[in-house]
Protein backbone atom coordinates (compact mmCIF):
# COMPACT_ATOMS: atom_id res chain seq x y z
CA UNK A 1 0.00 0.00 0.00
CA UNK A 2 2.90 1.99 0.78
CA UNK A 3 4.38 1.56 -2.71
CA UNK A 4 0.88 2.23 -4.19
CA UNK A 5 0.42 5.46 -2.10
CA UNK A 6 3.80 6.42 -3.14
CA UNK A 7 3.28 5.59 -7.17
CA UNK A 8 -0.08 7.73 -6.77
CA UNK A 9 1.83 10.58 -5.54
CA UNK A 10 4.32 10.77 -8.03
CA UNK A 11 1.73 10.48 -10.58
CA UNK A 12 -0.21 13.41 -9.59
CA UNK A 13 2.53 15.50 -8.48
CA UNK A 14 4.43 15.21 -11.44
CA UNK A 15 1.47 15.08 -13.94
CA UNK A 16 0.18 18.94 -12.84
CA UNK A 17 -2.96 17.84 -12.78
CA UNK A 18 -2.83 18.62 -9.05
CA UNK A 19 -2.49 22.65 -10.37
CA UNK A 20 -6.16 23.35 -11.15
CA UNK A 21 -7.45 22.49 -8.17
CA UNK A 22 -5.17 24.13 -5.55
CA UNK A 23 -5.21 27.24 -8.39
CA UNK A 24 -9.31 27.67 -8.07
CA UNK A 25 -9.07 26.60 -3.88
CA UNK A 26 -6.14 29.70 -3.29
CA UNK A 27 -8.35 32.02 -5.69
CA UNK A 28 -11.52 31.33 -3.62
CA UNK A 29 -9.62 31.28 0.38
CA UNK A 30 -8.04 34.82 -1.76
CA UNK A 31 -11.75 36.24 -2.58
CA UNK A 32 -13.58 35.17 0.73
CA UNK A 33 -11.01 35.64 3.45
CA UNK A 34 -9.17 38.83 3.58
CA UNK A 35 -6.77 39.75 6.42
CA UNK A 36 -8.49 41.33 9.06
CA UNK A 37 -11.66 39.40 8.95
CA UNK A 38 -12.86 37.60 11.71
CA UNK A 39 -11.15 33.97 11.98
CA UNK A 40 -13.88 31.89 12.49
CA UNK A 41 -15.63 33.46 9.65
CA UNK A 42 -12.62 32.87 7.57
CA UNK A 43 -11.91 29.75 8.79
CA UNK A 44 -15.36 28.39 7.71
CA UNK A 45 -15.00 29.76 4.31
CA UNK A 46 -11.69 28.26 3.72
CA UNK A 47 -13.72 24.90 4.38
CA UNK A 48 -16.20 24.89 2.50
CA UNK A 49 -14.38 26.30 -0.81
CA UNK A 50 -12.34 22.89 0.57
CA UNK A 51 -14.84 20.28 -0.27
CA UNK A 52 -15.42 20.52 -4.22
CA UNK A 53 -12.03 21.10 -4.70
CA UNK A 54 -11.39 17.95 -2.80
CA UNK A 55 -13.93 16.09 -5.05
CA UNK A 56 -11.93 17.38 -7.48
CA UNK A 57 -8.68 15.88 -6.36
CA UNK A 58 -10.65 12.29 -5.88
CA UNK A 59 -11.73 12.52 -9.39
CA UNK A 60 -8.06 13.69 -10.90
CA UNK A 61 -6.81 10.51 -9.07
CA UNK A 62 -9.41 8.30 -9.83
CA UNK A 63 -8.50 8.49 -13.46
CA UNK A 64 -5.08 9.79 -13.52
CA UNK A 65 -3.75 6.20 -14.75
CA UNK A 66 -4.71 5.52 -18.50
CA UNK A 67 -6.51 2.16 -18.44
CA UNK A 68 -3.77 -0.48 -19.24
CA UNK A 69 -1.28 1.41 -16.61
CA UNK A 70 -4.11 0.78 -14.77
CA UNK A 71 -4.15 -2.81 -15.75
CA UNK A 72 -0.43 -3.59 -15.23
CA UNK A 73 -0.87 -1.87 -11.20
CA UNK A 74 -4.08 -4.23 -10.31
CA UNK A 75 -2.09 -7.21 -11.64
CA UNK A 76 0.37 -6.59 -9.42
CA UNK A 77 -1.74 -5.90 -6.28
CA UNK A 78 -5.69 -5.50 -6.96
CA UNK A 79 -8.03 -3.20 -8.64
CA UNK A 80 -9.11 -2.58 -5.33
CA UNK A 81 -5.86 -1.76 -3.78
CA UNK A 82 -4.82 0.21 -6.42
CA UNK A 83 -7.73 2.34 -6.17
CA UNK A 84 -7.91 2.86 -2.68
CA UNK A 85 -4.45 3.71 -3.08
CA UNK A 86 -5.21 6.63 -5.57
CA UNK A 87 -8.36 8.15 -2.98
CA UNK A 88 -5.73 7.98 -0.12
CA UNK A 89 -3.57 10.22 -1.88
CA UNK A 90 -6.92 12.49 -3.13
CA UNK A 91 -7.75 12.85 0.54
CA UNK A 92 -3.65 13.50 2.28
CA UNK A 93 -3.64 15.75 -0.71
CA UNK A 94 -6.55 17.87 0.02
CA UNK A 95 -5.86 17.53 3.54
CA UNK A 96 -2.53 18.87 3.31
CA UNK A 97 -4.24 21.95 1.12
CA UNK A 98 -6.86 22.54 3.87
CA UNK A 99 -4.22 22.72 6.29
CA UNK A 100 -2.52 25.22 4.60
CA UNK A 101 -4.94 27.25 3.78
CA UNK A 102 -6.01 27.54 7.01
CA UNK A 103 -3.47 28.30 8.58
CA UNK A 104 -2.67 31.34 5.95
CA UNK A 105 -5.95 32.56 7.06
CA UNK A 106 -5.10 32.08 10.59
CA UNK A 107 -2.57 34.30 10.37
CA UNK A 108 -3.87 36.85 8.49
CA UNK A 109 -7.17 37.28 10.85
CA UNK A 110 -8.20 39.24 12.97
CA UNK A 111 -8.68 36.78 16.22
CA UNK A 112 -11.74 38.18 17.97
CA UNK A 113 -15.61 37.38 16.96
CA UNK A 114 -17.95 38.83 14.89
CA UNK A 115 -18.29 41.41 15.85
CA UNK A 116 -15.11 42.08 17.66
CA UNK A 117 -16.09 41.97 21.34
CA UNK A 118 -14.47 38.93 21.88
CA UNK A 119 -11.17 37.61 21.75
CA UNK A 120 -11.10 33.97 20.85
CA UNK A 121 -9.07 31.18 22.45
CA UNK A 122 -6.20 30.40 19.84
CA UNK A 123 -6.03 26.65 20.95
CA UNK A 124 -10.02 25.67 19.81
CA UNK A 125 -10.07 28.23 17.33
CA UNK A 126 -6.97 26.15 15.75
CA UNK A 127 -8.88 22.64 16.57
CA UNK A 128 -11.94 23.87 15.10
CA UNK A 129 -10.21 25.53 11.59
CA UNK A 130 -8.42 21.81 11.50
CA UNK A 131 -11.51 19.71 12.47
CA UNK A 132 -13.53 21.41 9.52
CA UNK A 133 -11.00 20.74 7.18
CA UNK A 134 -10.30 17.18 8.27
CA UNK A 135 -14.38 16.98 8.02
CA UNK A 136 -14.37 19.09 4.72
CA UNK A 137 -11.85 17.22 2.96
CA UNK A 138 -13.26 13.83 3.75
CA UNK A 139 -16.94 14.41 2.45
CA UNK A 140 -15.11 15.94 -0.97
CA UNK A 141 -13.54 12.42 -1.31
CA UNK A 142 -16.53 10.77 -0.70
CA UNK A 143 -18.20 12.55 -2.79
CA UNK A 144 -15.66 12.95 -5.77
CA UNK A 145 -15.39 8.91 -5.36
CA UNK A 146 -19.24 8.46 -5.29
CA UNK A 147 -18.77 10.67 -8.97
CA UNK A 148 -16.21 9.13 -10.83
CA UNK A 149 -14.78 5.67 -12.25
CA UNK A 150 -15.76 3.25 -11.42
CA UNK A 151 -19.55 4.38 -10.48
CA UNK A 152 -20.12 7.03 -13.04
CA UNK A 153 -18.12 6.60 -15.88
CA UNK A 154 -18.83 9.36 -18.62
CA UNK A 155 -16.58 12.63 -18.02
CA UNK A 156 -19.61 15.20 -18.70
CA UNK A 157 -22.05 13.70 -15.86
CA UNK A 158 -19.27 13.18 -13.82
CA UNK A 159 -18.40 16.66 -13.69
CA UNK A 160 -21.63 17.64 -12.84
CA UNK A 161 -22.94 15.56 -10.32
CA UNK A 162 -20.00 16.24 -8.56
CA UNK A 163 -20.83 20.37 -8.27
CA UNK A 164 -24.22 19.67 -7.79
CA UNK A 165 -23.02 17.02 -5.03
CA UNK A 166 -20.19 19.34 -3.61
CA UNK A 167 -22.64 22.37 -3.58
CA UNK A 168 -25.39 20.41 -1.48
CA UNK A 169 -22.84 18.88 0.97
CA UNK A 170 -21.76 22.56 1.92
CA UNK A 171 -25.92 23.49 2.20
CA UNK A 172 -28.42 21.01 2.98
CA UNK A 173 -28.75 21.12 6.49
CA UNK A 174 -27.67 18.31 8.47
CA UNK A 175 -24.36 17.35 6.59
CA UNK A 176 -21.37 17.20 8.94
CA UNK A 177 -19.66 19.58 6.10
CA UNK A 178 -22.57 22.30 6.98
CA UNK A 179 -22.69 21.59 10.39
CA UNK A 180 -19.06 22.56 10.92
CA UNK A 181 -19.50 25.43 8.67
CA UNK A 182 -22.50 26.73 10.19
CA UNK A 183 -20.89 25.96 13.70
CA UNK A 184 -17.93 27.91 12.74
CA UNK A 185 -20.09 31.16 11.63
CA UNK A 186 -22.27 30.82 14.81
CA UNK A 187 -19.57 30.54 17.17
CA UNK A 188 -17.90 33.61 15.40
CA UNK A 189 -20.60 35.77 16.23
CA UNK A 190 -21.07 33.96 19.77
CA UNK A 191 -17.13 34.04 20.23
CA UNK A 192 -16.73 30.89 21.43
CA UNK A 193 -14.71 28.33 18.97
CA UNK A 194 -17.21 25.18 18.25
CA UNK A 195 -15.31 21.96 18.28
CA UNK A 196 -17.35 19.15 17.01
CA UNK A 197 -16.12 16.14 17.10
CA UNK A 198 -19.43 14.03 15.67
CA UNK A 199 -19.98 15.41 12.53
CA UNK A 200 -15.85 14.25 12.02
CA UNK A 201 -16.83 11.00 12.77
CA UNK A 202 -19.92 10.89 10.26
CA UNK A 203 -17.90 12.07 7.53
CA UNK A 204 -15.30 9.69 8.74
CA UNK A 205 -17.90 6.80 7.88
CA UNK A 206 -19.13 8.40 4.36
CA UNK A 207 -16.02 8.46 3.31
CA UNK A 208 -14.87 5.07 4.36
CA UNK A 209 -18.26 3.43 2.59
CA UNK A 210 -18.01 5.39 -0.26
CA UNK A 211 -14.25 4.71 -0.35
CA UNK A 212 -15.08 0.71 -0.30
CA UNK A 213 -18.22 1.16 -2.53
CA UNK A 214 -15.77 2.05 -5.17
CA UNK A 215 -13.35 -0.01 -4.59
CA UNK A 216 -15.30 -3.08 -4.48
CA UNK A 217 -16.83 -1.98 -8.00
CA UNK A 218 -13.33 -1.65 -9.40
CA UNK A 219 -13.21 -5.69 -11.02
CA UNK A 220 -16.28 -5.18 -12.26
CA UNK A 221 -16.02 -2.33 -13.93
CA UNK A 222 -13.54 -2.33 -16.62
CA UNK B 1 -4.38 -21.22 -9.87
CA UNK B 2 -7.69 -22.50 -10.82
CA UNK B 3 -10.58 -21.80 -12.29
CA UNK B 4 -14.41 -23.35 -11.42
CA UNK B 5 -17.36 -22.20 -13.29
CA UNK B 6 -16.16 -18.77 -14.14
CA UNK B 7 -18.46 -16.81 -16.30
CA UNK B 8 -18.20 -12.37 -17.17
CA UNK B 9 -20.72 -10.14 -18.58
CA UNK B 10 -20.60 -6.21 -18.94
CA UNK B 11 -23.75 -5.46 -17.37
CA UNK B 12 -26.66 -7.42 -15.24
CA UNK B 13 -28.08 -7.95 -18.26
CA UNK B 14 -25.51 -7.96 -20.94
CA UNK B 15 -24.55 -11.08 -22.83
CA UNK B 16 -21.87 -13.57 -21.39
CA UNK B 17 -18.32 -12.57 -22.90
CA UNK B 18 -17.37 -15.93 -21.20
CA UNK B 19 -19.21 -18.86 -19.55
CA UNK B 20 -18.62 -21.92 -17.73
CA UNK B 21 -14.51 -22.32 -17.77
CA UNK B 22 -13.28 -24.48 -15.85
CA UNK B 23 -9.29 -24.09 -16.50
CA UNK B 24 -5.99 -25.63 -14.55
CA UNK B 25 -3.03 -23.05 -14.84
CA UNK B 26 -0.65 -25.38 -12.84
CA UNK B 27 3.15 -23.79 -12.52
CA UNK B 28 5.17 -24.38 -15.43
CA UNK B 29 2.93 -24.17 -17.79
CA UNK B 30 2.85 -22.28 -20.81
CA UNK B 31 -0.51 -22.16 -21.82
CA UNK B 32 -2.17 -20.04 -25.08
CA UNK B 33 -5.39 -19.10 -25.53
CA UNK B 34 -6.61 -17.93 -29.28
CA UNK B 35 -9.66 -16.97 -30.95
CA UNK B 36 -11.19 -14.38 -33.18
CA UNK B 37 -10.87 -10.30 -32.21
CA UNK B 38 -13.98 -9.55 -30.04
CA UNK B 39 -14.21 -13.33 -28.91
CA UNK B 40 -13.01 -12.68 -25.24
CA UNK B 41 -9.72 -13.92 -25.24
CA UNK B 42 -8.53 -10.31 -23.38
CA UNK B 43 -10.81 -10.76 -20.64
CA UNK B 44 -9.67 -14.01 -19.86
CA UNK B 45 -6.89 -13.25 -19.63
CA UNK B 46 -8.12 -9.85 -17.61
CA UNK B 47 -9.66 -12.35 -15.55
CA UNK B 48 -6.43 -14.25 -14.67
CA UNK B 49 -4.43 -11.41 -13.99
CA UNK B 50 -6.57 -10.65 -11.38
CA UNK B 51 -7.73 -7.05 -13.03
CA UNK B 52 -11.76 -8.34 -13.34
CA UNK B 53 -13.35 -10.56 -10.96
CA UNK B 54 -15.80 -12.86 -12.50
CA UNK B 55 -19.82 -12.16 -12.89
CA UNK B 56 -19.94 -16.20 -11.45
CA UNK B 57 -17.92 -19.15 -10.95
CA UNK B 58 -14.44 -18.47 -8.37
CA UNK B 59 -10.77 -18.21 -9.04
CA UNK B 60 -9.00 -20.09 -6.34
CA UNK B 61 -5.08 -19.58 -5.43
CA UNK B 62 -4.31 -16.97 -7.19
CA UNK B 63 -0.03 -16.79 -7.42
CA UNK B 64 1.78 -13.38 -7.20
CA UNK B 65 0.82 -11.89 -10.79
CA UNK B 66 1.97 -9.50 -13.26
CA UNK B 67 0.59 -8.44 -16.78
CA UNK B 68 1.49 -7.05 -19.76
CA UNK B 69 -0.67 -4.96 -22.15
CA UNK B 70 -1.18 -4.97 -25.59
CA UNK B 71 -0.49 -1.19 -25.67
CA UNK B 72 1.45 0.43 -22.98
CA UNK B 73 0.41 4.31 -22.52
CA UNK B 74 3.56 6.64 -22.78
CA UNK B 75 1.33 9.38 -21.19
CA UNK B 76 2.47 8.56 -18.11
CA UNK B 77 4.68 11.55 -16.06
CA UNK B 78 7.83 9.36 -15.59
CA UNK B 79 11.17 8.31 -16.82
CA UNK B 80 11.23 4.72 -18.18
CA UNK B 81 13.46 3.64 -14.97
CA UNK B 82 11.30 6.09 -12.86
CA UNK B 83 7.94 4.02 -13.61
CA UNK B 84 9.99 0.54 -13.61
CA UNK B 85 11.32 1.31 -9.93
CA UNK B 86 7.59 2.68 -8.57
CA UNK B 87 6.33 -0.63 -10.26
CA UNK B 88 8.84 -2.83 -8.57
CA UNK B 89 8.13 -1.28 -5.13
CA UNK B 90 4.32 -1.97 -6.22
CA UNK B 91 5.22 -5.43 -6.84
CA UNK B 92 7.22 -5.47 -3.06
CA UNK B 93 10.68 -4.76 -3.96
CA UNK B 94 12.92 -2.38 -2.31
CA UNK B 95 14.04 0.35 -3.86
CA UNK B 96 17.73 -0.38 -5.07
CA UNK B 97 16.57 -3.77 -6.37
CA UNK B 98 13.91 -2.69 -8.19
CA UNK B 99 16.34 -0.07 -9.92
CA UNK B 100 18.47 -2.70 -10.76
CA UNK B 101 16.47 -5.13 -11.92
CA UNK B 102 15.17 -2.78 -13.92
CA UNK B 103 18.23 -1.52 -15.54
CA UNK B 104 19.06 -5.12 -15.94
CA UNK B 105 15.59 -5.58 -17.79
CA UNK B 106 15.99 -2.65 -20.14
CA UNK B 107 19.66 -3.52 -21.13
CA UNK B 108 18.34 -7.25 -21.64
CA UNK B 109 15.44 -5.90 -24.40
CA UNK B 110 18.03 -3.34 -25.75
CA UNK B 111 16.08 -0.22 -24.37
CA UNK B 112 18.92 0.58 -21.45
CA UNK B 113 19.74 3.93 -23.62
CA UNK B 114 16.77 4.64 -22.70
CA UNK B 115 15.98 4.57 -19.26
CA UNK B 116 16.34 8.11 -18.41
CA UNK B 117 13.81 8.66 -21.51
CA UNK B 118 10.62 10.21 -20.19
CA UNK B 119 7.95 7.56 -21.23
CA UNK B 120 6.03 10.16 -23.13
CA UNK B 121 9.11 10.84 -25.65
CA UNK B 122 9.41 6.87 -26.15
CA UNK B 123 8.48 5.01 -29.26
CA UNK B 124 5.94 3.08 -29.11
CA UNK B 125 8.49 0.06 -29.27
CA UNK B 126 10.45 1.13 -26.53
CA UNK B 127 7.54 1.84 -24.46
CA UNK B 128 6.28 -1.66 -24.79
CA UNK B 129 9.63 -2.83 -23.24
CA UNK B 130 9.27 -1.31 -20.45
CA UNK B 131 5.96 -3.01 -20.08
CA UNK B 132 7.58 -6.61 -20.44
CA UNK B 133 10.57 -5.19 -18.12
CA UNK B 134 7.97 -4.28 -15.68
CA UNK B 135 6.19 -7.62 -15.50
CA UNK B 136 9.67 -9.51 -15.51
CA UNK B 137 11.11 -7.70 -13.26
CA UNK B 138 8.81 -8.49 -10.39
CA UNK B 139 9.81 -12.47 -10.80
CA UNK B 140 6.11 -13.43 -11.09
CA UNK B 141 4.77 -16.66 -10.47
CA UNK B 142 2.29 -15.96 -13.12
CA UNK B 143 2.73 -13.85 -16.11
CA UNK B 144 -0.02 -12.91 -18.39
CA UNK B 145 0.73 -11.72 -21.95
CA UNK B 146 -1.90 -9.71 -23.73
CA UNK B 147 0.14 -9.79 -27.44
CA UNK B 148 3.17 -8.69 -25.66
CA UNK B 149 5.07 -8.79 -29.00
CA UNK B 150 3.12 -6.24 -31.08
CA UNK B 151 4.95 -3.45 -31.51
CA UNK B 152 8.58 -5.15 -29.97
CA UNK B 153 12.05 -4.98 -32.79
CA UNK B 154 13.12 -8.48 -33.87
CA UNK B 155 15.43 -9.02 -31.48
CA UNK B 156 13.11 -8.33 -28.48
CA UNK B 157 10.66 -10.61 -29.50
CA UNK B 158 13.12 -13.59 -29.69
CA UNK B 159 14.33 -12.31 -26.28
CA UNK B 160 11.20 -12.31 -25.03
CA UNK B 161 10.37 -16.11 -26.93
CA UNK B 162 13.63 -17.07 -24.61
CA UNK B 163 12.59 -14.99 -21.97
CA UNK B 164 9.54 -17.01 -21.62
CA UNK B 165 11.26 -20.33 -22.01
CA UNK B 166 13.32 -19.86 -19.34
CA UNK B 167 10.62 -18.27 -17.30
CA UNK B 168 8.10 -22.14 -17.73
CA UNK B 169 11.55 -24.47 -17.12
CA UNK B 170 11.91 -22.25 -13.74
CA UNK B 171 8.32 -23.41 -12.90
CA UNK B 172 6.41 -19.92 -13.94
CA UNK B 173 3.15 -20.04 -15.52
CA UNK B 174 2.76 -18.02 -18.79
CA UNK B 175 -0.36 -17.45 -19.98
CA UNK B 176 -0.41 -15.75 -23.52
CA UNK B 177 -2.14 -14.39 -26.62
CA UNK B 178 -0.59 -13.73 -30.09
CA UNK B 179 -1.68 -13.53 -33.44
CA UNK B 180 0.98 -15.16 -35.09
CA UNK B 181 0.21 -19.13 -34.70
CA UNK B 182 3.54 -19.73 -34.91
CA UNK B 183 4.92 -18.27 -31.60
CA UNK B 184 6.30 -20.51 -28.83
CA UNK B 185 4.73 -23.02 -30.99
CA UNK B 186 6.58 -25.85 -30.27
CA UNK B 187 7.21 -25.34 -26.26
CA UNK B 188 3.26 -24.92 -25.76
CA UNK B 189 1.75 -27.16 -23.19
CA UNK B 190 -1.88 -26.31 -23.57
CA UNK B 191 -3.83 -24.35 -26.38
CA UNK B 192 -7.13 -23.23 -25.76
CA UNK B 193 -9.31 -21.26 -27.99
CA UNK B 194 -12.22 -18.54 -26.76
CA UNK B 195 -15.60 -19.84 -28.96
CA UNK B 196 -18.95 -18.77 -28.41
CA UNK B 197 -18.45 -17.28 -25.29
CA UNK B 198 -16.70 -20.74 -24.11
CA UNK B 199 -13.22 -21.79 -23.87
CA UNK B 200 -12.29 -25.09 -25.98
CA UNK B 201 -9.01 -27.08 -26.02
CA UNK B 202 -7.26 -25.92 -29.35
CA UNK B 203 -6.98 -29.02 -31.48
CA UNK B 204 -7.43 -27.26 -34.91
CA UNK B 205 -4.56 -25.42 -34.41
CA UNK B 206 -2.21 -25.43 -37.56
CA UNK B 207 0.72 -26.94 -35.83
CA UNK B 208 4.02 -26.11 -37.82
CA UNK B 209 6.42 -27.57 -36.20
CA UNK B 210 8.63 -25.32 -33.95
CA UNK B 211 12.22 -25.10 -34.95
CA UNK B 212 14.22 -27.29 -32.65
CA UNK B 213 17.65 -26.92 -31.97
CA UNK B 214 20.35 -29.61 -31.48
CA UNK B 215 22.63 -29.38 -28.69
CA UNK B 216 25.79 -31.71 -28.80
CA UNK B 217 27.68 -32.53 -25.49
CA UNK B 218 29.88 -34.53 -23.81
CA UNK B 219 29.98 -35.73 -20.01
CA UNK B 220 32.06 -38.35 -18.58
CA UNK B 221 31.24 -41.87 -20.20
CA UNK B 222 28.26 -43.19 -18.37
CA UNK B 223 27.03 -40.10 -16.60
CA UNK B 224 23.27 -39.86 -16.72
CA UNK B 225 21.61 -36.52 -18.11
CA UNK B 226 21.41 -33.42 -15.74
CA UNK B 227 18.26 -32.98 -13.81
CA UNK B 228 16.59 -29.73 -15.19
CA UNK B 229 16.10 -30.44 -18.47
CA UNK B 230 12.86 -29.19 -20.58
CA UNK B 231 9.71 -31.91 -20.63
CA UNK B 232 9.58 -31.67 -24.29
CA UNK B 233 13.98 -32.12 -25.07
CA UNK B 234 14.85 -35.11 -26.65
CA UNK B 235 18.40 -36.98 -25.89
CA UNK B 236 20.45 -39.53 -26.80
CA UNK B 237 23.21 -40.40 -25.09
CA UNK B 238 25.94 -42.89 -26.28
CA UNK B 239 28.58 -45.11 -24.10
CA UNK B 240 31.37 -42.74 -24.57
CA UNK B 241 29.54 -40.01 -22.90
CA UNK B 242 28.87 -38.16 -25.78
CA UNK B 243 24.77 -36.73 -25.76
CA UNK B 244 22.41 -35.49 -28.19
CA UNK B 245 19.84 -33.20 -27.01
CA UNK B 246 17.08 -31.56 -29.69
CA UNK B 247 15.11 -29.28 -27.95
CA UNK B 248 12.57 -26.25 -29.26
CA UNK B 249 14.79 -23.26 -30.26
CA UNK B 250 12.76 -21.54 -26.75
CA UNK B 251 14.03 -23.91 -24.79
CA UNK B 252 17.75 -23.98 -25.60
CA UNK B 253 19.13 -21.89 -23.02
CA UNK B 254 17.66 -23.82 -20.29
CA UNK B 255 19.07 -27.01 -22.01
CA UNK B 256 22.44 -25.54 -21.99
CA UNK B 257 22.52 -24.00 -18.41
CA UNK B 258 21.12 -27.10 -17.11
CA UNK B 259 24.30 -28.90 -19.29
CA UNK B 260 26.76 -26.61 -18.09
CA UNK B 261 25.71 -26.46 -14.49
CA UNK B 262 25.49 -30.16 -13.56
CA UNK B 263 28.75 -31.56 -11.56
CA UNK B 264 30.62 -32.61 -12.94
CA UNK B 265 29.51 -29.51 -15.89
CA UNK B 266 29.08 -31.14 -19.43
CA UNK B 267 31.69 -30.11 -22.45
CA UNK B 268 29.25 -28.56 -24.82
CA UNK B 269 30.50 -29.55 -28.39
CA UNK B 270 27.99 -27.68 -30.66
CA UNK B 271 24.77 -25.78 -31.15
CA UNK B 272 22.68 -26.65 -34.33
CA UNK B 273 19.46 -25.64 -35.70
CA UNK B 274 19.19 -28.84 -38.22
CA UNK B 275 16.11 -27.52 -40.28
CA UNK B 276 17.18 -24.08 -41.39
CA UNK B 277 20.04 -23.55 -43.34
CA UNK B 278 23.35 -22.79 -41.15
CA UNK B 279 24.11 -19.07 -41.50
CA UNK B 280 28.27 -18.19 -41.80
CA UNK B 281 27.79 -17.21 -37.97
CA UNK B 282 27.06 -20.31 -36.15
CA UNK B 283 29.62 -22.12 -38.81
CA UNK B 284 32.09 -19.80 -37.19
CA UNK B 285 30.41 -20.31 -34.24
CA UNK B 286 31.00 -24.32 -34.44
CA UNK B 287 34.44 -24.14 -35.55
CA UNK B 288 35.23 -21.75 -32.19
CA UNK B 289 33.70 -24.37 -29.91
CA UNK B 290 35.51 -27.51 -31.90
CA UNK B 291 38.92 -25.57 -31.79
CA UNK B 292 38.31 -24.80 -28.02
CA UNK B 293 37.82 -28.59 -27.23
CA UNK B 294 40.70 -29.33 -29.24
CA UNK B 295 43.28 -27.17 -27.96
CA UNK B 296 42.37 -28.63 -24.31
Amino acid sequence: MNALFRYHSALLLRSQRWLPPVLVYGALVAVGAQPGDPVLDSLGYAAAALLPVAAWLARICATQEPPAARHVTAAATSPARTHLAALLTAAATAAALGAAGSALVMAMSDWWSADHRTPIAPVPGIVAGLLAVAVCALVGTALGALCTWPLLRSPGWSVMVTALAALLAVVTPGSPAQVVVTGLITGSRAGTAPVLVLPLAAAAVLAAAATAGACALTSRRT
Amino acid sequence: MHLTGVGRRYGALGPWVLRGVDLDVPPGTLMRVSGANGSGKSTLLRLLAGIDAPSEGRVTGRPRTAYVPERFPSSLPFTALGYLTHLGRVHGLRSAVATERARAWLERFGAAGHARTPLRELSKGTSQKVAVAQALLAEPELLILDEAWTGLDVDARAELDRTVGELTASGVAVVYVDHDPRRLAGAVDAAYRVEGAALLPDTGQVHEPAPRVTIVARGRAGAPLPAGLPEDARAELDAAGGATVTVPAAHSDTVLRALLRAEPPWHIRAVREPEAEPSPLSYADLSYVERGAEDR
